[in-house]
């Protein structure tokens, strides 16, 4: 058994623990809502209250380990509650003990959300490939030549492949409990006699995979097609293939990026409620900063840096109103979203406080799961936003002034952090030729397709954008000449072996770089670099193309001067 | 000396089952379970651990007195003990640690990286 197999068995394992405690888990609820539902507010409670201290600990506990975040913060907050009481003479009064017996009883749909909800952890399901590890894909194929081919060209892309010569090999892989991201399945298996959208609908291991499956196949007749849809499958590609426009589709499938947490920023003087929200939010996976006072809230944004600020309405000496007018003084907090937070149910205040620059409001009242809907949708929208100002949408890579800007940050880092940093710029050579011959949708994909490979290919730390129309800059930190070097060739080998399909024709292209270094210690400009690496590529075009060169920075400088 | 036996002592059976899991599957350890500071005490000397992993939370002897209990056996007096709390607030972690615990993993763990975190508290323990 290899470590991946381990992995597997372990996941098997402990979805089964899971899947236990889920049917065990309403019963629980049950009980202790009638326990509850029977507690006095008197003397005699105590063991009733210590008891169901200790079921909501367990639950506390066991909720997150399962991947129920939301639940298991729930738990804890009500088994807080409890442990107060307990050690107070005077225990807890009834519209109190009421209130704590709804609070046990939403437990029950907490559980509902399952672990599929808020960025929980979800230990069944199969494990997001960690950043830079590469996608797993199963290609399918009967045809041992094509599929072959297929799974080498996108190990060029950076994919780990495996390739199955028989349905019947794949789906005895799956039901041994091996998993691949994504699965690329040929239609028709004559050796086997199966069409392979008939076999996963009358059913099989490969459907139960739960990943992003793909059809390839040479005969597309519309019976299996709507199969396809009704399996849900993410694509059905006619052959021969164009692997650069299936390595795009691939790319939309599988997100390989693990989405950075959301940073959100509470401001209330209440300790307790800020502390309730705070523990709902981080339980979702959110990184999650709580201001008890107001007038910190300006240093708090500067340093936190926030995406989105829940705001208390009405604070002692301060309104929510005020504090949001101040920060939209700053021109970098404009685009802030802020979101009010408060008991205020009349509409028109609502409405009046809105005026004051902030985006929302929610009343005090909301439930866990409202709250953690709306910071989510306002955070992903902004975050929408700020990509569709900083990125390129043919290739989705950093636009010119975004990868400038990153060249900077990166050197002042390197300053800082005494490590060498390099910049290249890569072009792709007689890139008009393949646009005049044959059309622009062909030189786009060419364009994706190079854009695909680097971000495949290096490091999750590095820096990539469109310079311009084909001209492509990278920014790779903590990297010397001589590595920057070698994941250039590599990358230039990779380019060149890709072929693209258009109607009969294959064609393939290649790429020329030119890399500048920032030694340690060296204080260089990020425009000295680029200007350096774009004379580098010059050099590089004139001898020749398809080749990767080094300048040295400030050479023609000295040369100048001296 | 290689980490190899480890002793948890843990109440609730779910979170057992998934430490055992993750530190015999995932880690390859030998892991005994207890699900009591009682039955650690009576049963520790024997499994002769290599190290401890103690819930801070459980009905009758909780972690820190488990903790106090085991040390007082001359054979765990210098076995790296490490706590299990949700409540990983700086001044909590602080307080456990100078009851002579060397670490404290918050739960809920991964099951996936528990083994590598247990190692790594394991790498610690000479300083």
């Amino acid at each position: 058994m290899d470590e991946r197999d381990a992995l597997k068995t372990v996941q098997a394992e402990i979805a089964q623990l899971r899947d236990r405690y889920v049917a065990r888990l309403p019963a629980e609820v049950t009980e202790m809502t009638e326990l509850a539902g029977r507690l006095k507010g008197d003397e005699n409670d105590r063991p009733t209250l210590d008891f169901l201290r200790h079921r909501l600990h367990r639950l506390a506990g066991s909720g997150g380990t399962f991947g129920f975040h939301a639940l298991g913060a729930k738990a804890r907050l009500l088994e807080q509650e409890v442990s107060q009481w307990l050690e107070d003479p005077v225990l807890a009064d009834g519209p109190t003990l009421e209130h704590f017996g709804d609070g046990i009883a939403s437990l029950a749909t907490l559980q509902g959300a399952g672990p599929s909800g808020p960025a929980a952890v979800d230990v069944a399901m199969p494990p997001a490939p960690a950043s830079g590890q590469p996608a797993r894909i199963w290609v399918v194929d009967d045809d041992e030549l094509l599929g072959g081919e297929l799974a080498r060209l996108l190990a060029q892309f950076g994919y780990v492949t495996r390739l199955f010569t028989r349905f019947d090999d794949a789906n005895a892989a799956a039901r041994a409990g091996e998993r691949p991201d994504i699965l690329i399945l040929d239609v028709l298996f004559p050796d086997e006699n199966l069409n392979a959208t008939e076999a996963l609908f009358r059913g099989s291991a490969l459907d139960t995979l739960g990943c992003p499956l793909l059809f390839v196949t040479a005969f597309s007749d519309f019976p299996s097609q709507l199969r396809a849809a009704r399996l849900g499958a993410s694509g059905f590609m006619e052959k021969p293939l164009d692997v650069p426009k299936l390595v795009d589709r691939l790319e939309r499938m599988h997100d390989t990026s693990p989405a950075t947490p959301h940073r959100v920023l509470i401001v209330d003087d209440d300790v307790d409620l800020a502390e309730h929200y705070r523990l709902v939010l981080t339980a979702a996976g959110m990184e999650v900063a709580v201001e008890n006072l107001p007038e910190q809230v300006m240093e708090r944004v500067a340093t936190f840096r926030p995406e989105l600020l829940l705001l208390d309405m009405y604070m002692p000496g301060y309104t929510g109103p005020e504090l949001a007018t101040v920060i939209r003084y700053r021109d970098e907090w404009l685009s802030l979203p802020i979101v009010y937070l408060s008991a205020e149910t009349d509409l028109d205040k609502q409405i009046k406080a809105l005026g004051h620059g902030a985006d929302d409001f929610l009343t005090k009242s909301i439930s866990d799961a409202q709250l953690l809907a709306s910071v989510r949708v306002r955070v992903a929208r902004s975050r929408q936003l700020a990509d569709l100002m900083s990125k390129d949408s043919l290739t989705d890579l950093l636009k010119h002034a975004r990868i400038k800007e990153e060249i900077d940050i990166e050197l002042t880092r390197a300053q800082r952090s005494g490590k060498p940093v390099c910049v290249a710029m890569v072009d792709i050579d007689h890139f008009k030729l393949v646009n005049d011959t044959y059309g622009h949708a062909v030189g786009d994909r060419v364009i994706r397709a190079i854009a695909h490979l680097l971000r495949q290919r290096l490091r999750k730390s590095d820096g990539i954008g469109r310079y311009g129309g084909e001209e492509f800059v990278v920014v790779l930190p903590e990297c010397d000449e001589v590595m920057a070097k070698a994941i250039l060739e590599d990358n230039r080998e990779r380019f060149g072996a890709l072929r693209f399909r258009h109607e009969e024709q294959e064609l393939a292209c290649t790429l020329s770089a030119g890399v500048a270094c920032a030694n340690s210690g060296q204080t260089v400009a990020g425009g000295d670099l680029l200007v350096t690496a774009d004379e580098a590529l010059y050099a590089a075009k004139h001898g020749g193309r398809n080749q990767v060169r080094i300048g040295q920075v400030g050479a023609k400088a000295t040369a100048g001067t001296t | 000396m290689d980490l190899k036996h480890i002793l948890y002592v843990e109440d609730e059976p779910d979170i057992q089952a998934v430490a055992k899991i993750a530190l015999e599957m995932v880690g390859g350890f030998t892991v005994k379970i207890c699900a009591s500071g009682e039955e650690a005490l009576r049963e520790a000397v024997a499994f002769a651990p290599d190290m401890i992993l103690l819930d801070v939370m459980m009905p009758g002897m909780d972690g820190p007195s488990s903790l106090a209990g085991l040390r007082a056996l001359p054979e765990l007096a210098t076995v790296p003990i490490a706590f299990m709390t949700a409540k990983v607030q700086p001044a909590e972690v602080a307080h456990l640690k100078s009851l002579g615990a060397l670490d404290v993993i918050p739960k809920p763990f991964d099951p996936m990286t528990l083994a590598t975190q247990v190692c790594a508290i394991w790498e610690k323990r000479n300083g």
